[in-house]
């Protein structure tokens, strides 16, 4: 028995009547076996099948990526996580399932929030790529003149956007950069937990980055109640904020809502990677600064007189490690701040006058000699913005045409220092900021000219230029300042736990298996804070490293154990 | 729809128009648009409007149309047409739109009349309508039927359209033939197609809707077991902050006191607080939607930038908008928000669309007819 509610359109009926009554006017008889074979051209016959390909004839999606598209419309429904690595294409994935669904008629009113940053480059790549009129939200009107629209989050939470945004009923609602989410007290969660959405589709390439309860966040907002109320979530699942348990559930789980591709489930051919470290001799005036400074820190963090708070003297103890430059600003910050009857003042000014002395730039002389040697485009990562200045600043005098590229560049500027990178300049000098949402495969020399104490933001370094389209090997030079924090750090990740040849998200997976209590950079930053002496860092480095290595031993044999099942069955 | 059959469309289209091919090559086609299909492809409404009411002379629109992505002409701007590219599908929407409702009438080729014998050959009324049944829950199937509903002895034929293709029709009535009288309304003929649909339906496997409904519960099922235990919590957790930390609650409507509108004119006779917050969200809601009615009587004539001002959608302005503290959904409103998108998204229903329809006037008789 078919009990399925059917609606008839009748509006036919009176349109006809009319006509049949003037005797006209009748259309031709072409035109109706055209409008026919339109429809049969366009007519859905599987429920199952992609549909979109036939309209997109342009496009060559990779194998992974419509295995993804086929299992968010069969299997999740429209509703899913897409936390590919970083480089699998998820725009690409996200592209295919919005114009399957617009192709079948299920989807009409779009919205789609992305990073102030990105919303061009989004617009620009869902008509170019998919034949998609999306248009980028300027005025107030287009939230209802337009059908498909992408628009910055900040923009959409604010009135008098929110409240035509949570007016509208949407069939479908993109969210890139969704780890931006993961916080439920913010607005933005607030935001987009209001609104009205039939499919949803939340894009990161980093649904955990510190703790579990970011990813519960992210499927609360796509599915609420999946994984349970949250208190029933945390005992089920979370053993530590960032160490999972009961992981098969979990992951049965996980499957429902979400798919993550990672380069290391093949399919995908990747150019390689070629990793190098430049050992730098300090000056003795630059060497004698940077163990002032860090003796500095060290008191300060151990005894607390001086009132700074930890996280300012972490930042000083990583910017000395980038650049005295980098350390400058703090260090004058400080002072100002410090009681003018305080002792601290004088130490505080004398080891702002030694950086004032001090006249040589070793790393910034090799950074030139590297450069000169390499004689290509290279990208230098760097984590602060007095490194990137002062960086460009001395490429000048020496002769090297730099751009600086931040993240809190507009889009437009973003644009063209891209292109004048790609066109007129040797070298792009970019914050950690600047890594997202742009891609610079046309280069595939990259120096780390300071080393992130997370190692998840060099992965993400790297992924901007090792990713799908990369048609070169990729070389990494790490600058690797010989008698520093930096030079164990940089031996902890490339030495002993091969971070620049793991594959992409591999980390990630052992980072989950360690069992820690806090994240991976948290831990090294009580390591390197909190250790009496060098040899005592050097020591506990040394044994994460072990730990490390040895959940990756396990981890790499349970993977080849599978691959063997595989093969077997 | 292969490039071929692309291209083959397009110039049929275009010659129902009569529209003025102006340059016709093996990749590619340059054609003088045609009023009409300006005005459905020409993706120019507004110059439209503004000639019609400017009554100005009007300018036709040329384009080149390519078949081949890699041979596009040279020196030529060209756009590549296929299935997936807007222009085809704004063409499909005009070929739809253009060929709704036709009256046709059978002539048999070589068929002469006897001498003397006039009028002689009657022909049946068919209403034939051509559905799109679309099987819809969070996927979708299509099914297209083509019915033909016998006006004059009531009953019904599957593909009638395919028994039309092999007839020769004509527009108007031929010589020597005489139509027989439509007994039945197109009302009740709707009826008729509409229980054909229902047949067919019931042969249709329905393990689609059953899977979708199953699925809709067991989601509603896991929404239901959330809020109750969310609303639960939040009892229990309100409870002991009352006792808890009463300065919390101070502090917090401070704020709120600090980030609320300053109460306009109108408003400040004497409203208590809440009603005011209340009433905020409504008077903020209606200033939208007064700007967005179009065709405003500023427009007088003549000036581009007002016929535009006048017929665009207003930017709320800046007193207007509201200024007031976010303020989020209860868990109550947010489960029922949730209850009605999957609802929404995978409640499986059935619409049955008429593509097009016509009445056709036959000698022959088509297929295999259901007497009803």
């Amino acid at each position: 028995m078919l009990n399925v509610p059917v609606s008839f359109d009748t509006s036919w009926i009176q349109q006809m009547t009319e006509r049949m009554q003037d005797d006209g006017p009748w259309d031709k008889w072409e035109m109706f076996k055209l409008a026919l074979e339109a429809e049969e051209a366009m007519a859905v016959r599987e429920f199952n099948q992609l549909q979109c390909l036939k309209y997109l004839p342009h496009l060559t999606p990779f194998p992974h990526q419509l295995a993804t598209a086929e299992r968010v419309l069969n299997e999740m429904r429209g509703r899913a996580i897409l936390a590919d690595e970083v480089g699998l294409g998820k725009t690409i994935e996200a592209g295919l399932i919005l114009k399957e669904y617009l192709v079948r008629g299920l989807a009409k009113k779009i919205l789609i929030l992305v990073p102030a940053s990105l919303v061009i480059q989004w617009t620009k790549e869902l008509n170019q790529k998919f034949g998609i009129p999306a248009v980028a939200q300027k005025k107030e009107y287009m939230w209802r003149q337009h059908d498909v629209v992408v628009a910055s989050i900040d923009t959409a939470k604010r009135d008098p956007h929110r409240r035509h945004v949570l007016d509208i009923d949407y069939d479908m609602l993109i969210i890139d950069e969704a780890h931006k989410l993961k916080n439920k007290k913010t607005r933005n969660y607030q935001f987009v937990k209001e609104i009205r959405k039939k499919y949803c589709l939340l894009l990161t390439a980093t649904p955990i980055q510190n703790e579990m309860d970011e990813l519960y966040n992210l499927i609360t907002l796509l599915k609420p109640g999946h994984l349970g109320h949250s208190s029933a979530f945390s005992a089920n699942y979370v053993e530590g904020k960032r160490q999972a348990k009961n992981n098969e559930q979990l992951r049965a789980e996980l499957k429902k809502v979400m798919i993550r591709n990672k380069r290391s489930d093949g399919g995908i051919q990747f150019t390689n990677r070629r990793v190098q470290s430049v050992p730098i001799e300090l000056s003795p005036e630059e060497m004698a600064l940077y163990e002032s400074v860090t003796r500095f820190v060290r008191e300060q963090y151990h005894s607390g007189t001086g009132g700074f708070n930890s996280l300012a003297l972490i930042t000083l103890q990583r910017e000395i490690c980038s650049s005295k430059e980098a350390a400058f600003m703090t260090l004058y910050n400080m002072y100002q701040r410090t009681p003018e009857d305080s002792p601290l003042r004088a130490q505080i000014l004398e080891l702002v006058e030694m950086i004032r002395r001090i006249d040589t730039h070793s790393k910034a002389a090799k950074t030139v000699e590297l450069i000169k040697q390499i004689n290509d485009k290279v990208i230098i990562f760097t984590e602060y913005r007095a490194t990137q200045n002062y960086l460009q600043k001395y490429l000048h005098e020496h002769g090297i045409t730099s751009v600086p590229f931040r993240g809190g560049f507009k889009r437009s500027k973003k644009d063209w220092m891209t292109e004048l990178f790609q066109n007129r300049a040797q070298v792009l000098i970019a914050t950690e900021a600047g890594g997202e949402g742009i891609n610079l495969q046309f280069c595939n020399q990259v120096i780390n000219y300071d080393m992130p104490w997370n190692p998840m933001r060099v992965e993400q370094r790297i992924g901007r230029v090792h990713r799908l389209g990369q048609q070169r090997d990729v070389h990494i030079y790490n600058l690797s300042t010989t008698g520093t924090i930096e030079e164990h750090i940089l031996r902890l990740l490339y030495e002993k736990i091969d971070l620049f040849e793991m594959v992409i998200g591999e980390l990630d997976d052992i980072v989950e298996r360690l069992n820690l209590n806090q994240s991976l950079e948290d831990n090294l930053v009580q390591i390197i804070m909190e250790s009496r002496s060098v040899g005592e860092m050097a020591v506990k480095l040394d044994n994460m490293g072990e730990a490390i290595r040895a959940v990756q031993a396990i981890r790499r044999q349970t993977t080849a154990s599978k691959a063997h099942e595989a093969a077997g069955k | 729809m292969q490039q071929p059959q692309i291209r083959q469309f397009v110039e049929r289209y275009l010659n129902t128009f009569s529209a003025h091919i102006v340059e016709t090559h093996p990749d590619y086609l340059t054609v003088k648009l045609p009023v009409e299909v300006d005005k459905d492809i020409g993706n120019r409404p507004f110059y439209w409007s503004w000639v019609e009411k400017m009554n100005l002379p009007y300018q036709p629109l040329t384009l080149t149309f390519a078949f081949h992505p890699e041979r596009m002409p040279e020196g030529l701007r060209a756009e590549f047409l296929h299935l997936g590219a807007s222009r085809m599908q704004q063409i499909f929407q005009s070929a739809k739109k253009h060929g709704r409702f036709v009256c046709m009438f059978e002539k048999i080729p070589g068929f002469l009349p006897h001498v003397g014998q006039r009028r002689s050959t009657p022909l049946v009324p068919w209403l034939g309508l051509n559905l799109k049944i679309s099987l819809l829950c969070d996927k979708r199937r299509d099914i297209l039927l083509s019915l033909g509903i016998n006006l004059h002895e009531p009953r019904v034929v599957q593909d009638f359209v395919s028994s039309l293709f092999r007839l020769s029709l004509t527009p108007s009535i031929p010589d020597y033939y005489y139509t027989l009288d439509r007994r039945i309304t197109l009302q009740q003929a709707q009826s008729m197609a509409e229980q054909e649909v229902y047949r067919v339906l019931q042969q249709e496997d329905q393990q689609w809707a059953e899977d979708a409904r199953t699925r809709l519960e067991e989601e509603l099922a896991i929404l239901e077991s959330y809020y109750r235990e969310l609303a639960e919590r939040e009892e229990t957790q309100t409870e002991s902050e009352k006792s808890e930390s009463p300065e919390d609650g101070a502090a917090e409507s401070a704020e709120q006191e600090v980030l609320a509108p300053p109460p306009t004119p109108l408003d400040c006779v004497d409203t208590p607080p809440e009603k005011e917050a209340l009433a905020a969200p409504q008077t903020s809601r209606e200033s939208v939607e007064q700007p967005e009615g179009p065709g405003d009587a500023r427009f007088a004539g003549g000036r581009i930038l007002d016929f535009l001002r006048a017929n665009g959608v207003q930017t709320t302005p800046r007193e207007e908008i509201s200024q007031e503290p976010w303020k989020g959904s209860t868990p109550a409103e947010e489960y029922r928000r949730r209850m009605d998108e999957l609802r929404w998204q995978y409640e499986p229903r059935i619409e049955v669309e008429t593509i097009n329809g016509g009445l056709f006037y036959l000698h022959s008789q088509p297929g295999s007819g259901r007497m009803l």
